[in-house]
């Protein structure tokens, strides 16, 4: 058990782009952040898929760091974060929505590649980081918010919800 | 200075019922991921942005008050969603740089 009651703070802050792509072979969604001047927008192949840009805005990355133990938490696997309004029955989220009080929202945090073809998600050390996080922040306020990964959703692509994202401040035409 | 001082002191218009929350400081940003990484607790937010993603991000850092200028007003699902957070969002008929210079002859630095 980690002896320290961690005091998180935002570290690492990084500015750049949310870049959406799409396989044409699998219908396949990836996500990825690039501190390019200029989001890629290039095709290319990668085994069997065939990645062309979707979308792109900006978007800003960060970290958090313990200011009691030094420990840096990374958070690259989340690409953002999503108010959920899920209604689903069938959704481990929905179920979560529903549950909550007035004073709380659940939010999702998405990792770079939502259909979960690798297994892999937004790792548990960063959900728990980000709990600790915005409750230190929020219950001063009396406010409570709890994060979930993305692989709790039954389908992110379709959940019901608000992105927190800078979409259509810098899009290319 | 509590939310309704600064109301009363800048003559802005209020959007939806609010909590009267003291003000510690000021985030002005059009980028709602960038008020995540950089606005701090109990903060008036200045933006031009009207989306409801503007709601979730400034429930995430505890602030205060938003206040949306250049006269923009937000829509109806916006003002239910910041009256469900409890944050008050208020329209400022100038742009933010007026605005910023009236949070300086206040006090703000």
């Amino acid at each position: 058990m980690d002896p320290c009651t961690h005091e998180w703070s935002i570290c690492n802050v990084r500015h750049g782009y949310l870049v959406e792509e799409s396989c044409f072979e699998c219908g396949g969604r990836l996500s990825f952040f690039s501190a390019e001047p200029v989001p890629p927008m290039e095709e290319y192949r990668e085994g069997r898929h065939f990645w062309a840009y979707l979308a792109s805005c900006q978007t800003v990355k960060f970290d958090l760091k313990c200011r009691a133990c030094g420990r840096i938490v990374n958070l690259n696997d989340v690409n953002g974060l999503m108010l959920s309004e899920c209604t689903d029955r069938d959704c481990q989220v929905g179920a979560l929505v529903r549950q909550q009080g007035p004073d709380s929202l659940v939010y999702v945090a998405v990792c770079p590649n939502t259909t979960h073809s690798t297994g892999k998600c937004v790792s548990s050390e960063g959900i728990e980081a980000l709990n600790q996080y915005f409750k230190a922040k929020l219950s001063p306020v009396g406010r409570t918010v709890t994060v979930v990964p993305c692989k709790l959703c039954n389908s992110i692509d379709k959940c019901r919800g608000t992105s927190i994202a800078d979409v259509g401040l810098t899009d290319i035409q | 200075m509590k939310v309704s001082e600064l109301v009363q002191k800048t003559g802005l218009t209020a959007i939806n019922e609010y909590k009267d929350r003291e003000i510690e400081s000021v985030y002005i940003s059009d980028m709602v991921s960038d008020l995540i990484a950089s606005a701090k607790a109990n903060s008036v937010v200045v933006t031009l942005q009207t989306h409801k993603s503007l709601i979730a991000a400034a429930n995430l850092v505890a602030a205060a008050m938003i206040v949306i200028v250049n006269g923009r007003k937000p829509s109806e699902d916006v003002a239910a969603l910041a009256n469900r957070i409890g944050i008050g969002l208020f329209s400022y008929s100038l742009d933010s740089w007026a605005f910023a210079k009236e949070l300086v002859k206040l006090g703000f630095e």
